[in-house]
């Protein structure tokens, strides 16, 4: 069987100082582009500001219909991967082919819009979401029923609570059934209620075929779920394989950090 | 590392699926690589990104006037306030020439136009940031932020548009077949709108200085304009120099061809030679600067 997503070499480098203090102006932008310039004629090095590699050298195949979770610590570069392959932003090094459609959620109610209604903001986020306006209206009312928010559809979103517009947000990406699937940790929020149906539904998704990337501090849920995980640390894929071994193994670093005695 | 798991492990485990799979493309949907020199435009996505377009706009026209009182009419006070200020002082006062079309229409034309073109540029140079939530979240062609907000002026720019046919009316403007080009310089407007908004829009997302320039430069931008006076005022050595303002030649031309004028050929065309290319850059500087945007903002 091919690959649908095939990921060779990839890295990302961030500048370490924000450019806002490298560079707080226009005019200092430009003396400073003026500087570097004639230091890298010097050095043949033209950065001279602190980096660091959030990903390096990252190499990993998925196969169609395999839901695999991605653990690891905070800072680790699970969501700098899943934001390269999402297109938000772009790697240093590397490449990644994607055989398929890409939906992703990437964070609670992204592009909703806090004056507009909730059924204004199904047709603008499922839109914004790559959903043409009949599929959106096909699927209004499951999207709907889904996220239980009949009774306050035309409620500006800005009067809903935390986990309405999360319910919100996930229902309209539930819905958008793309060959690949990227999740980011958008459980957080949700009770346990509307996490297990949450977790339903992917499963479902994963076994209609949907590819899905799914990152979550919630090892059990990566336990059900995923058929296969990487355990991501220091930019780099730490181990990859069968879900249990891969989440023992994130374990394991976690217990042996030094830094984490209590 | 266990020794029983590594990432090049290629014992996959595939899951038992309900469904048969479908069978994958021979060529990859979405390429990911390090950003190039020189970004090229994919036009077929564009394409299929044209209710994101609509969208954008259905959602800023609709947030506009959710809490406001008079709605769109606030669209038609600006270029209205100006041409009954400068109406006043400039045309009644002062006298300045209106090319023999009564004062009043001869500025709101102008100042219709200007309407349109300096808040386009403006709302499109903020339009990146405030969006700030998108672009860091969810992909989709970026230029069609800034464009969306070029889109809405448009709307405002049609209903701004009722009152010149209305002062027309009042003051016996005579029309020509010169109408027709009217659609030609509106796209015209809009275009090196879009220009200048898009350089906008992406070096505000690095620098925010922009964002507090660009009023000022508007500013400057439109006293160098025909827009309340005549461009005859203009010496005859100088006037080629002043077409190189792409705005002369819009709206000159764009009077010209409203109340029955001779059109200005050649800073027409003057404007066209400065706008088109200046497109293309600002396209292809903003396709370059879009890879990092959610870095940086």
């Amino acid at each position: 069987m091919r690959p649908i997503i095939q990921v060779q070499n990839l890295g990302k480098k961030y500048l370490l100082a924000p450019r806002e203090t490298v560079a707080p102006t226009l005019r200092e932008a430009l003396k400073a582009s003026l500087r570097n310039k004639t230091q890298a004629l010097l050095s043949r090095d033209g950065s001279h500001h602190p980096t660091v590699w959030a990903l390096k050298d990252i190499n990993f195949e998925v196969y169609p219909g395999e839901v695999v979770g991605i653990v690891g610590p905070n800072g680790a570069g699970k969501s700098t991967l899943l934001k390269i392959l999402a297109r938000i932003t772009s790697p240093t090094t590397g490449e990644a082919h994607l055989y398929g459609q890409t939906g992703s959620l990437l964070g609670v109610g992204t592009g909703f819009h806090p004056d507009l209604t909730g059924r204004e903001n199904i047709y603008l986020n499922g839109a914004i979401l790559g959903m043409n306006r009949n599929e959106i209206a096909r699927k209004f009312d499951e999207i709907v029923a889904f996220a239980e928010l009949e009774d306050f559809l035309d409620t500006p979103t800005k009067r809903y609570s935390s986990g309405m517009y999360l319910r919100l947000g996930f229902a309209i990406a539930a819905h958008l059934e793309p060959e690949i699937l990227l999740l980011d940790e958008v459980l957080t929020v949700a009770d346990s209620r509307f996490q297990t149906r949450c977790l339903q539904k992917i499963k479902e998704a994963g076994e209609h075929g949907t590819t899905v990337l799914f990152i979550s501090h919630n090892l059990i849920s990566v336990n059900q779920l995923c058929s296969r995980a990487f355990h991501i640390d220091g930019g780099r894929i730490q181990a990859a394989g069968e879900t249990e071994s891969v989440v023992e193994h994130y374990l394991k670093s976690v217990v042996a950090a030094p830094n984490n005695a209590i | 590392m266990s020794t029983s798991i590594n990432h090049a492990d290629p014992a996959v485990v595939v899951p038992q699926l309900q469904r048969p799979l479908k069978q994958l493309p021979s060529e990859p949907v979405i390429n990911i690589k390090p950003p190039q020199v020189w970004e090229k435009i994919d036009f077929r996505q564009l394409w299929s990104e044209r209710e994101v377009l609509y969208f954008l706009m259905w959602r800023d026209l609709k947030v506009r006037y959710k809490q406001t009182i008079l709605g769109a009419g606030w669209v038609i006070l600006q270029p209205v306030l100006m041409t009954i200020v400068f109406g006043i002082f400039l045309g009644r006062l002062i006298k300045v020439p209106s090319d023999g079309v009564p004062y009043p229409v001869f500025a709101y034309t102008g100042l219709l136009l200007w309407t349109f073109v300096s808040n386009a540029v403006l709302s499109s140079c903020y339009s990146l940031v405030i969006n700030a939530h998108l672009i860091t979240r969810i992909y989709f062609s970026r230029v069609l932020i800034p464009t969306s907000t070029i889109g809405v002026r448009l709307i405002d720019l049609t209903i701004a548009f009722a009152v010149l046919v209305l002062m027309m009316v009042y003051y016996r403007v005579p029309i020509s077949w010169g109408l027709l080009l009217l659609p030609a310089f509106v796209i015209h407007a809009a275009m090196l709108a879009l220009a200048v908004g898009l350089f906008g829009a992406a070096l505000n997302v690095r620098y925010r200085d922009v964002g507090t320039l660009a009023p000022i430069l508007l500013q400057v931008w439109m006293f160098a304009s025909p827009l309340v006076y005549s461009s005859s005022i203009v010496p005859a050595h100088l006037r080629l120099w002043y077409s190189f303002n792409p705005l002369v030649g819009l709206v000159d031309g764009l009077r010209a061809a409203l109340l029955n004028l001779p059109i200005p050929w050649m800073s027409v065309m003057l404007s066209g030679v400065v706008t088109w290319p200046l497109l293309v850059i600002a396209i292809h500087v903003f396709r370059r600067m879009e890879r990092s945007f959610a870095d940086e903002i």
